[in-house]
């Protein structure tokens, strides 16, 4: 008798404060068994399933394709089909008010225990006057988790919980646009792309950020590169990512993030990619990119992109990404401005090879806050040099690149001794062709 | 002087010959660069070899020395696999591994280390009497071996035990360059004597008498199933090894003119011209062969391991027995049971049960399979080793820890090589077990932690228990070894009972490696401090955890390994990654122990700096006086100081 499971928004991740709910699958006062999936949340980088735990009738307190914040009670399941009758469906709060003053962090409230204090900790709140039952739900309470709760993200470690709520120079709230249904029609803006605006607003929107670009010669570039990798053949990034991990542990101020009266210093330098394909636009980490070979990264790019587009990624393939990294080359831009991610300092694009110049842009926007033009510069220089090093220097690997288009005999391979001619292919591409192709035999 | 035209079995001089030529042939090749470092070649003392190793039968064993060619040669008959192991060869006896000193081939075993050869010789022998399969053994020593003390641990042993051993003294008046005179006293058969040994005498330029008398001192051995110390006065023709000889070169030409071989040539020229051809011819194409042949490739002798420990986590058991009642109760059950099971150690027997009672009743339950030893720490861990080789699955216990040092030369230079050297041919696992650790005021001698120098033996694990695990599922593990294991015990944590006092706040939980690794965390919390505790240091630390928490405003995790040979670097390595923070706790004293190598280990995959400690004893003598040990070692109060200090 009674209720039997109460689900409330979870906190999925740090920057989600509110979740979209996209689809529930009963109605209110229907039988679930336990085990079924009764509702699925969005959040900015995945969606999340809920299970029934156990059988009995549900009743939903929200509404499908709303907003609701971390810790709303958004549905019940009782052991009776008739205490579901009347549901009150809460009202959607968006941008609401700010968090409540506990936030109790995803695994800590399962703890039902005694919570036990640290001697600091008990002095620092008998000095600031906090109640022990702020810190229901928690095993251990020190010092530090005092202070959190004191001073949100203070500190420089990144922070576990919620971050900081102050954002210097953030523009205040715009009244939307009149939108005159005469004249144009409304979309109704896609959950992901209210989460893609919040993130990408948090640091742009401060017009703080600055962009540099340099060349990177890739004359000769995969000849060694492409030996490393099995199927990313002619891609350059693995070994940019491969590279800028290792460099960003002498350049921490471009693996950190500006808290809004401080800057946070990652730990652990976790590059992530920027993936887009049919399935929203979305960041992925290669965790610890920096003790990880190029075969190593590849195949972490290939199964995180894999999981991707299965739909399998994990909460933790889209968190505690400390650098960002979009590549645009399969688009063929020359140069493009990207945009720093919420928690970043910076960010790295990656335009298309210019085949006739053999060169390919690198374009790096970073958080002026944080570092200045510079520091940026110089470890754009580095990472260009460190690209530019995987140039096959002897000619013998220069010839291996130049092959007859027609039947695909390599320049190593020719017996003519007069070599190929340069020529236009009939897709009006630069290419090389071979005597015999040429003159015929 | 003896005269070959006396009756001498002619096959006796081709087998002599055939050792003299193969003996010859690598001085030969080793003055041609052939030969990978040393040889020691026996000519002029070969019907030594001929007279005892030649008349053994296949079912007996040999243990020899560094000059053990021609023993080897007499009893196996392997002339190929010989050359080819000191040409360094993969068909070698042991794939060019053990070369001249360490050969192993049907039950032939031999060892570069004096004296230490004895005991594990005896040890084989005693598997045998324990098999009643009627099979002895010959040792070979040296007169040098007579300064070793093994030696004599041995002898006082195999007499009372009647252990059918035949220990053969090849006495040729040198220890490597030094003179008899210089550095022996007294008589040679009474050593033997004094213990109650039978004694046999013999000369190797009389071989057909040598032969007789070696073969009734081996019916006695077997017939009687007795000990037997059998003196060969002979003489080595050649240097010690190569270049290293000061004798008199009249001295060496006047034993040459004794030389039965020599003689033999001299006196039956014809007959000997055409032993020697068929020799030379057999020898030389031997060689001619085998130099052509591949050494043994590096991954067939050694490939690097990657130790994963392993993270599924089941929750702690507590057992209401004491940790030595749990001890008794495994070998009890398999004392009973088990046909490999043989238990030594001193004053092991009931109804005293050994020192810590882990041995109670032992031995009335089977009183062939439990042996009090002499104080002979050498001899018994020799011993254990014997029958280790034999196929049983000894469990020595030393009384203290503080006494592995007696027993040292047993477990590096013998239990720990015999696989290896031999080219994986053979096991040893034999199981050393000892109570370390102090707070029971046995001072200096009676209550260190000596586990430093028990780790990084190559091919030995070393375990220390704990009460935070049952001891009996450890020691199945340490049961299905194939391998040498040293166990150390605590001598506070025997009277305790197993994961008492769960605190609440903390979840207790081991993996399930077959040396289970123990980890005790915040329920909840994400930790900020990692603490690694083992053997005795486990239970006060454990025990603190919430006072850690409560005083230096820290959340711990304890990592407790027991295998501590192999530590679970991978996963102190991911906490510590997580926390920042590491301090590792050990008993023994902190130069170049546990907490070094685990923290040095941990700092080469840890990507980012991680603050660390050791907490350890102080590096003087535990003092007897309460008031001194409890601040020569590690005590709740200076781990608590510690923490607060080195992680704010």
């Amino acid at each position: 008798m009674g209720l039997l499971q109460e689900i409330q928004v979870p906190l999925l991740a740090v920057n989600d404060t509110s979740l979209t709910v996209v689809e529930i699958n009963f109605t209110s006062g229907s039988q679930v068994k336990k085990g079924d999936i009764v509702m699925v949340f969005e959040t900015s980088k995945t969606t999340y399933d809920v299970e029934a735990a156990s059988d009995g009738y549900i009743q939903y307190l929200c509404e499908a394709d709303h907003d609701y914040e971390v810790n709303t009670v958004v549905a019940r399941v009782y052991s009776e089909a008739g205490e579901t009758a009347a549901p009150p469906v809460h009202r959607p709060a968006i941008n609401g008010v700010a968090a409540a003053p506990v936030v109790k962090a995803g695994p800590a409230s399962v703890w039902e225990g005694e919570t036990l204090f640290s001697r600091e900790a008990t002095r620092l709140m008998t000095e600031a006057g906090v109640a022990p039952s702020l810190f229901t739900g928690r095993d251990f309470v020190t010092a530090k988790d005092v202070r959190d709760l004191l001073q949100p993200a203070s500190g420089i470690q990144a922070p576990k919980g919620e971050p900081a709520v102050t954002r210097a120079g953030n523009a205040p709230n715009r009244l939307p646009l009149p939108a005159d249904p005469q004249k144009v029609i409304v979309g109704k803006l896609s959950s992901a792309k209210k989460r893609e605006i919040e993130y990408l607003g948090d640091i742009q929107s401060t017009g703080l950020t600055s962009t540099i670009n340099t060349f990177v010669e890739t004359n000769g570039i995969f000849t060694h590169i492409n030996r490393s990798l099995k199927h990313l053949k002619d891609a350059l990034l693995p070994v940019i990512l491969y590279e800028s991990a290792r460099l960003l542990a002498d350049y921490p101020l471009l693996n950190a993030y500006f808290t809004g009266d401080a800057i946070a210093h990652y730990k652990e330098v976790n590059p992530g990619f920027a993936i887009d394909i049919d399935k929203g636009l979305k960041v992925l980490k290669i965790a610890r990119a920096g003790q990880l070979t190029i075969p190593a990264i590849e195949e972490e790019i290939l199964r995180l992109s894999g999981s991707y587009l299965d739909d399998t990624l994990d909460i933790d393939d889209l968190t505690d990404i400390t650098f960002t990294i979009t590549d645009l080359s399969s688009e063929g831009v020359a140069f493009f401005r990207p945009l720093v991610n919420k928690m970043n300092s910076s960010i790295l694009g990656i335009s298309a090879i210019d085949a006739r110049l053999q060169r390919c842009t690198l374009s790096l926007t970073f958080d002026h806050r944080v570092t200045e033009g510079k520091l940026a510069a110089q470890f754009l220089k580095e990472l260009k040099d460190r690209l530019e090093s995987y140039r096959a220097v002897d000619t013998q690997a220069a010839l291996r690149g130049v092959t007859c288009f027609k039947c695909l005999k390599t320049l190593g391979e020719d017996l003519s001794g007069v070599g190929f001619a340069r020529c236009i292919t009939p897709e009006g591409k630069d290419g090389y062709i071979c005597q015999s192709c040429l003159k015929g035999f | 002087m003896l005269s070959s035209k006396s009756i001498i079995n002619h096959r006796i001089i081709k087998e002599a010959l055939r050792i003299r030529k193969v003996e010859e042939k690598f001085l030969e090749l080793f003055s041609q660069g052939k030969l990978n470092g040393t040889v020691h070649t026996c000519v002029g003392q070969e019907f030594s070899a001929v007279a005892f190793a030649g008349q053994l039968k296949k079912m007996d064993f040999i243990f020899s020395n560094h000059r053990c060619h021609g023993h080897y040669m007499a009893f196996t008959g392997d002339v190929r696999g010989l050359l080819a192991e000191l040409l360094g060869k993969a068909s070698g006896t042991c794939g060019g591994i053990g070369s001249s000193q360490h050969l192993c081939h049907n039950n032939f075993f031999s060892n570069g280390i004096q004296g230490g050869i004895v005991p594990v010789a005896a040890g084989y022998a005693l598997g045998n009497k324990l098999k009643k399969n009627g099979a002895i053994g010959v040792v070979f020593i040296g007169d040098g071996t007579l300064g070793e003390g093994a030696l004599y641990e041995t002898m006082n042993i195999i007499s009372r035990w009647e252990i059918p051993l035949l220990i053969v003294c090849e006495n040729n008046f040198y220890a490597q360059s030094t003179p008899q005179h210089i550095n022996l006293a007294g008589d040679i058969l009474s050593r033997a004597k004094a213990f109650g040994i039978r004694t046999g005498q013999g000369e190797t330029s009389s071989p057909e008498e040598l032969m007789h008398k070696a073969q009734q001192a081996i019916d006695y051995v077997r017939g009687e199933t007795k000990p037997c110390f059998f003196l060969v006065e002979t003489y080595r023709l050649n240097a010690h090894s190569k270049g290293d000889d000061d004798r008199d070169p009249a001295e060496v030409a006047s034993y040459a003119e004794k030389d039965f071989l020599n003689i033999f040539r001299n006196e039956s020229p014809a007959y000997y011209q055409m032993y020697k051809e068929v020799v030379d011819q057999e020898v030389d194409s031997l060689v001619e062969e085998i130099l052509l042949e591949e050494e043994l490739s590096p991954e067939r002798y050694h490939q690097h391991e990657e130790h994963h420990t392993g993270n599924a986590w089941t929750p702690l058991e507590t057992i209401n027995k004491r940790q030595v009642e749990l001890l008794n109760a495994f070998f009890k059950e398999k004392i009973a049971a088990d046909e490999k099971m043989v238990f030594l150690g001193e004053d092991v027997l009931s109804p005293y049960g050994g020192a810590f009672k882990v041995a109670k009743e032992l031995s009335f339950l089977r009183p062939e399979r439990v042996f009090s030893t002499p104080i002979s720490e050498a001899a018994l861990t020799g011993i254990s080793n014997g029958l280790a080789l034999n196929g049983f699955k000894p469990f020595a216990e030393i009384m203290f820890g503080d006494f592995m040092t007696l027993a040292f030369d047993q477990i590096v230079n013998h239990a720990s090589k015999f696989h290896h050297m031999f080219n994986k041919k053979v096991n040893c696992p034999v199981v050393i077990r000892t109570p370390m650790g102090g707070r029971r005021g046995y001072g200096p001698t009676h209550s260190q932690t000596l586990d430093k120098f028990l780790v990084g033996i190559d091919n030995v694990k070393t375990v220390a228990l704990n009460t935070l695990l049952d001891p009996g599922r450890i020691y199945q593990s340490i049961y299905n070894e194939q391998h040498p294991v040293v166990v150390i015990e605590n001598k506070t944590d025997y009277g305790k009972k197993i994961a008492q006092q769960q605190l609440k706040n903390f979840v207790y939980e081991h993996n399930e490696d077959p040396f289970p690794v123990v980890r005790i965390r915040p329920a909840v919390s994400a930790p900020t401090l990692t603490i690694v505790a083992y053997g005795g240091m486990a239970d006060m630390v454990a025990g603190m955890l919430e006072q850690v928490f409560a005083e230096a405003d820290h959340k711990p995790e304890l990592i407790v390994p027991s295998l501590i040979s192999h530590l679970p670097v991978d996963l102190v390595a991911a906490s510590a990654s997580r926390t920042g923070n590491l301090l590792v706790v050990e008993e023994g004293s902190g130069f170049a122990g546990i907490g070094s190598e685990l923290i040095a280990a941990v700092t080469e995959i840890v990507p980012h700096k991680i603050h660390t400690r050791r907490v350890t004893a102080l590096p003087v003598p535990i003092p007897s006086v309460k008031s001194l040990e409890n601040i020569v070692l590690p005590d709740k109060s200076r781990i608590l100081d510690e923490i607060k200090a080195s992680f704010q």
